[in-house]
């Protein structure tokens, strides 16, 4: 959330809270609940109009950023999504837009990027695989070179949006390395398995891939030559992740503490006890500092900054931590009413508790830090 | 000042220049060894070279430039030695003058104070009170043109070798408690009447002094504001202080040290001297232990990233300048923590060594890291602050803000809890 943004910026970060308040209000995330996709298509095209989806895509291609640092720009986005727990695959469509802007096929980026951009296209990474997951070492997914094109064999979990997904990004071992194919959704030995989240409108899947048969232009950058790529996208990933949980907090925050003023209990507001006071005052620590790493990882990423690897799970480490925290301690500053369906606390809880999860857990980073330090 | 301020850009490719030539890279923690007579010697360099004071004005002796280009100086300053033993005269003392002194006392000092060649420190907290500063009970009488000052102040960093230190004392005891306080500057060098004591402190060191006046004489022009006004000038240098220690304003740069790299200020372990314990005891495999190393890198990363956004946000004026306090908690509630992950990963190394070697540095961390924060208004206080100040809630509710101080003193022993 950053302090100095440029004027093309604001207006973004305008027009995206007022087209969010007016089209996905929070009443509209809970109806969202009960359908299988969690979000609607037709919505997600006027989210294409307003350029979410296009920031990666290059300007041949019918996109653009506003400031030439998509990812600052893309954060702009996800933390407005973050303060209404929007629906939406806005983070695994822009991770692919910005995987195949630098490393697809001219065929890929023709056929896919635009559609991307217009939002009449979904498509999603499939990277985690169960054991060891949310890293390259864990992909064991194999492609083996069969005729002109591969062979893919094994299962991808956590995948968002899979079921609503036209395209997956399927990040794969072969035996020179990693290798990344872009599969269209229905081709054949391609089954995915939808599920459901503890956020109430985010769906993720597994896709299972029993020996489906693919071209060689399905290969997306060089075949045993991906395993930068996909650290790229892994960073892109956390940041807008990050970036969404720094507006959910920010937003909680914020109703917290109006509550906190407005609840009276023995003839003062809560607000004048000290002992919430305190508390209030280590949650602003927290939720600046979680603004200030998740912006920092953002520029590190945009600039290709040689320690990106490490800010990016910085931020992932801390944010993950305190969003939680922060939750936790706003539903007891709520009391009783902070624990009902009826109030919207749950849907930001149940939001950050996935992306704590998601992408890595703060642990999972700290273990990477350690590694990245030769510790 | 007809001329065109200097681009940051500018400033920036000078001062990187600059250093480059006449400073030295850091290399470790800071040398406590000759550190007054290396700042000294780095102090009078940077004065030289116009990079002393960079945002005070040029008639006082500084730089006439601004906060940003200070920000732009620490950046660039990071990785070099400097004059730390200015952060309190220069970025406390200093600014607190500039904005409540009296022309003679800022022309006359404050040239000598970035010039290093005068050095100020604080003298606030008394022994009956810390966070209650407002409570002070050290008096100052006129006697014709001049102040007699009696009574006690401590915590003071430095006193021994200190030129001048900034006191507050209680100039009416009719008036309600913040009401009846003035500021004055006293010089500490063989005054008359001024007895100055060291205090041992947990882990050994003396760091912090007692100061004891008995009927010491200054001057009338040695009054820092006007008279009854002391409380704003306090408020004034608490928050320099807080702004200071957080790494924030006008002393930004004075430290030195990167962040990033895991460097503190505080005497804390780096990350490097932490994964350096931890393989002396063979525990650099072990899960928990590797989740404490990387928890203080996590923390290092995050506190100069707030740092920064702190000071871009005073600059663009998102913030006000008493955003200073939400860093100063954090390296509050921070920096202890790192001395527990220190002891955590040290082990028996950390607290038994061999003969007459040095103490190992995390036992004399644990014992000092409290400094932190309990000085420069505790991390209670600053949670008031910062809750209050920032977020606008409700105040404390206060005893005796409206009493005259006379019966605030009476009243001591006799709490029954009434509001006033």
């Amino acid at each position: 959330m950053r302090l100095e943004l440029s004027e093309d910026q604001e207006f973004f970060r305008e027009t995206t809270r007022r087209f969010l308040e007016s089209e996905a209000p929070l009443t509209r995330v809970r109806e969202l609940a009960d359908t299988a996709a969690g979000f609607d298509r037709g919505w997600w095209l006027k989210a294409g109009e307003l350029g979410w989806t296009g920031l990666f895509v290059p300007e041949a291609h019918g996109g653009g950023s506003l400031s030439g640092r998509p990812l600052v720009d893309a954060v702009i986005v996800a933390e407005e999504l973050g303060r209404l727990v929007a629906p939406g695959p806005f983070l695994p469509v822009n991770v692919v837009a910005a995987a195949l802007a630098a490393s697809g096929s001219d065929e890929q980026r023709a056929e896919v990027l635009p559609r991307l951009g217009t939002g009449e296209m979904i498509a999603t990474w499939a990277f985690a695989e169960t054991g060891s997951p949310w890293d390259s070492g864990g992909v064991g997914l194999v492609a083996e070179p069969a005729g002109d094109g591969f062979t893919l064999t094994g299962t991808k979990v956590w995948v968002e949006a899979a079921a609503e997904a036209d395209q997956f990004l399927v990040t794969a071992r072969t035996e020179d390395g990693l290798t990344q194919f872009l599969v269209p959704a229905g081709t054949d030995g391609v089954v995915v398995t939808p599920g459901r989240s503890m956020d109430l409108v985010r769906r993720y899947g597994s896709v299972r891939f029993d020996g489906a048969q693919l071209p060689a232009s399905a290969v997306v950058g060089d075949v045993g030559g991906a395993a930068a790529d996909a650290e790229r996208q892994l960073q892109i990933a956390l940041s807008l992740q990050c970036a969404e949980t720094v507006g959910a907090i920010d937003r909680v925050f914020e109703f917290t503490v109006e509550y906190m003023q407005e609840r009276f209990a023995f003839g003062r507001p809560i607000a004048s006890f000290q002992a919430l006071k305190h508390r209030v005052a280590d949650m602003l620590l927290w939720v600046e500092s979680a603004k200030a790493t998740s912006d920092g990882a953002a520029e590190a990423i945009d600039a290709g900054a040689a320690d990106a690897p490490l800010l990016v799970r910085a931020a992932k480490a801390y944010v993950g931590v305190k969003s939680l925290e922060i939750l936790q301690d706003c539903v007891q500053l709520h009391g009783g009413i902070g624990v009902t369906w009826e109030h919207d606390l749950h849907l930001y809880l149940r939001r950050v508790t996935v992306n704590r999860a998601v992408y890595g857990t703060p642990e999972h980073h700290q273990e990477r830090i350690c590694r990245l330090l030769e510790i | 000042m007809g001329d065109e301020m200097e681009s940051l850009d500018d400033f920036r490719a000078r001062a990187r220049t600059w250093l480059a030539t006449n400073m030295t890279r850091r290399a470790g923690a800071v040398d406590a060894e000759d550190l007054m007579e290396r700042s000294s010697q780095m102090q009078a360099n940077l004065f030289d070279a116009g990079f002393a004071g960079i945002a005070f004005p040029r008639e006082y002796g500084g730089a006439g430039l601004t906060l940003e280009h200070q920000e732009v100086f620490a950046q660039e300053a990071a990785p070099y030695e400097m004059p730390i033993a200015y952060v309190v005269s220069i970025g406390m003392l200093a600014p607190t003058l500039l904005d409540n002194g009296s022309e003679v006392l800022k022309k006359r000092h404050l040239p000598r104070m970035l010039r290093g060649e005068e050095v100020w420190i604080q003298l606030l907290s008394e022994p009956s009170g810390g966070s209650d500063m407002a409570g002070a009970l050290t008096r100052a009488t006129r006697d014709g043109d001049s102040w007699v000052l009696s009574g006690s102040k401590i915590w003071s960093s430095g006193a021994f070798t200190a030129d001048y230190g900034m006191c507050l004392a209680r100039t009416d005891w009719d008036a309600p408690k913040h009401r009846g306080l003035s500021m004055f500057a006293v010089p500490l060098q063989g005054t008359p009447g001024l007895t100055i004591e060291p205090i041992r402190e947990a882990n050994g060191n003396a760091e912090f002094c007692q100061e004891f006046f008995d009927d010491v004489v200054l001057p009338g022009e040695n009054l820092i504001g006007s008279e009854n006004a002391g409380w704003s000038v306090a408020q004034s240098l608490l928050l320099h202080e807080r702004n200071a220690v957080a790494g924030v304003g006008y002393g930004v740069g004075l430290i030195g040290g990167d962040a990033e790299e895991g460097e503190t200020t505080f005497g804390g372990p780096t990350v490097a001297e932490l994964i350096r314990l931890a393989r002396v005891r063979g525990v650099s495999d072990e899960g928990p232990i590797r989740q404490l190393i990387a928890e203080a890198y996590v923390q290092s990363i995050v506190s100069s990233q707030l740092g920064q956004r702190v000071m871009t946000g005073m600059r663009v004026g998102t913030y006000k300048f008493q955003w200073g306090s939400l860093p100063k908690l954090g390296l509050g509630v921070d920096v202890p923590r790192l001395a527990e992950i220190a002891v955590a990963v040290a082990g028996d190394e950390g607290v038994i060594w061999e003969g007459d070697a040095d103490p190992a540095e995390p036992s004399l961390f644990l014992l000092g890291c409290r400094a932190v924060s309990i000085s420069g208004g505790s991390n209670e206080i600053q949670r008031n602050i910062v809750s209050e100040r920032l977020l606008g809630l409700p105040r404390e509710p206060s005893f005796d803000r409206d009493l005259p101080f006379n019966e605030v003193v009476r009243n001591r022993g006799k709490f029954t809890g009434s509001s006033a």
